[in-house]
């Protein structure tokens, strides 16, 4: 069928994509530790219709050629890491982090996952949780004796129990981080996984290796920046009409043709 | 039979071509760093016995727009726009040295800098490879430096520099992966005084009001082609009834 129509499809496609991933983003602008994703457009290939430089004879060439683009796609969705804001909330498991790295999580099956996510709590049996229940890793217990818990910058934490004036040292955090975080693979519950093009972990203590520092009784806040989300949805709208204006002016093209041509 | 039919119908396939172009520029509205086709029509004059009335009009590639478009900040470190003029140098799939506008960069586990599409970002002496470290950042030349793992940011060292050029935009060529060349397969020589700024993309530099009233001309030129076709058979008719009358 006529690729003028299907050029302006993939446009309408591709918006249509767009706009999933603003809505995803403001519907998370309140989530803890999220970060904004951002669609990432590419033209598809281009079909050479009439070659550049091509011998029209002997000794001539043509000085231009024409080749017809097949339109866009939507090739992948970046995630953008920048820092979010910290919000305190006096709590003394919420943690956030001031720089690079991720929380490593066991999940259920063993493996570990990622999260900027600090809303962590105590389950039944004192180990340190997210909200979902998945301990943090290496696993840290708070005692039933614990009067107060302490977490350093550096992810040393201690508790202090009554009638002893001396902290102690329960467990330290280790903060992991890639070489290409952009390509941890999110899986949802604010966590992501290892991918094939994230690397393998570097794992540290924080503040250590470039790692950033821990902070507690606060939470990092979404990094979705409202008014940006909200202009993209403006000129995703008038892209999408643009398109679909495409598609009505090809067809009514094709329609005056079979009307007048019978 | 009035050949006249043929240069009318040449024509409307042209325009649908025209078209086809200006709903790929449309359809690339939000694509980073995308650059504009342009088409022109020329006339291509029928030679032959007689005088050579006839004249068909042949789309062609008028080349590319090449003007910048609007600078979209990210906050992104690995996201480069070129200011002005110029381009960042990668390789193509096909292993020869393109030109791109597209600056959404990104690092593979390798530590190779690549394109949005994973092609990789080269610098004079080849791709960029970044070795295990923190902070990357990339300065207004190109410069691309990192702070190695384990050290201060106090060793924050450059690392490789990206390779910008401007070569003039009448030698450039967009192929099919929508990469620019140079003409010939020659190489562009690195421009001390291409700059990028970090944290920013440059979107696309589709015009949407002019896109629109070119979609508009063009709808209405392929009215006139389809129009012509008609009137052509309209007077084959014609002579024909009066062949029968006579």
């Amino acid at each position: 069928m006529n690729l003028a129509l299907w050029a302006a499809k993939t446009g309408l496609d591709a918006q249509n994509t767009q706009m999933s991933v603003i809505a995803n983003n403001l519907a998370n602008t309140n989530t803890t530790g999220f970060k904004a994703d951002r669609a990432a457009f590419q033209d598809l290939m281009y079909q050479n219709v009439q070659q550049v430089g091509a011998q029209s004879s002997s000794t001539t060439q043509y000085s231009t050629g024409l080749t017809l683009g097949t339109g866009v796609r939507i090739a992948q969705t970046v995630k953008n890491y920048a820092q979010g804001s910290v919000l305190q909330t006096g709590g003394s498991l919420d943690m956030s982090i001031t720089g690079l790295g991720f929380f490593q999580v066991t999940l259920p099956d063993g493996t570990i996952a990622y999260t900027r996510d600090g809303s962590f709590s105590m389950d039944q049996t004192g180990n340190v949780v997210t909200a979902s229940g998945n301990p943090i890793s290496p696993a840290i217990t708070i005692p039933a004796t614990a009067q107060s818990v302490t977490i350093g910058n550096d992810g040393t934490v201690s508790i202090t129990t009554a009638g002893n004036t001396k902290p102690t040292t329960v467990g330290q955090i280790q903060l992991a981080n890639f070489i290409n975080v952009e390509g941890l693979q999110p899986t949802g519950n604010n966590l992501v996984i290892e991918s094939g093009s994230s690397g393998a972990p570097t794992v540290g203590s924080p503040g250590v290796n470039g790692l950033g520092s821990v902070a507690q009784g606060s939470l990092e806040t979404s990094n979705v920046n409202t008014v940006t989300e909200l202009v993209n949805m403006i000129t995703c709208q008038r892209a999408y009409e643009m398109n679909s204006k495409a598609i009505t002016t090809t067809d009514a093209m094709l329609q005056y043709l079979t009307t007048n041509l019978q | 039979m009035d050949r006249g039919l043929y240069v009318a119908m040449t024509g409307a396939k042209q325009i649908m071509q025209a078209q086809t172009v200006n709903n790929q520029n449309i359809a690339n509205s939000s694509t980073v760093g995308f650059r504009a086709d342009t088409v022109s029509f020329s006339s291509l004059p029928i030679y032959g016995p007689g005088y050579a009335s006839r004249v068909n009009a042949v789309a062609a590639d008028a080349g590319t727009d090449f003007s910048s478009g609007v600078l979209m900040s990210t906050g992104n470190p690995l996201d480069i726009a070129v200011n002005g003029k110029g381009f960042i140098a990668v390789r193509a799939a096909d292993g020869t040295e393109a030109y791109t506008r597209a600056g959404d960069l990104h690092m593979t586990p390798e530590g190779d800098l690549t394109t949005g599409t994973g092609l990789a970002v080269l610098s004079e002496s080849g791709p960029v490879n970044i070795p295990p470290s923190t902070h990357v950042t990339i300065g207004g030349d190109g410069t691309v430096s990192s702070i190695p793992l384990g050290l201060s940011p106090a060793a924050q060292s450059p690392v490789d520099r990206i390779k910008l050029v401007n070569p003039p935009t009448g030698s450039l060529v967009k192929g099919l992966d929508g990469l620019f060349r140079v003409k010939g397969g020659a190489k562009a020589t690195t421009d001390e005084t291409v700059a990028v700024s970090s944290g920013t993309l440059e979107s696309s530099n589709v015009n949407a009001a002019q896109s629109l009233v070119s979609m508009i001309e063009l709808q209405r030129q392929y009215e006139f082609q389809i129009k012509s076709i008609n009137s052509a058979d309209t007077d084959e008719q014609s002579a024909e009834r009066l062949m029968l009358t006579s």
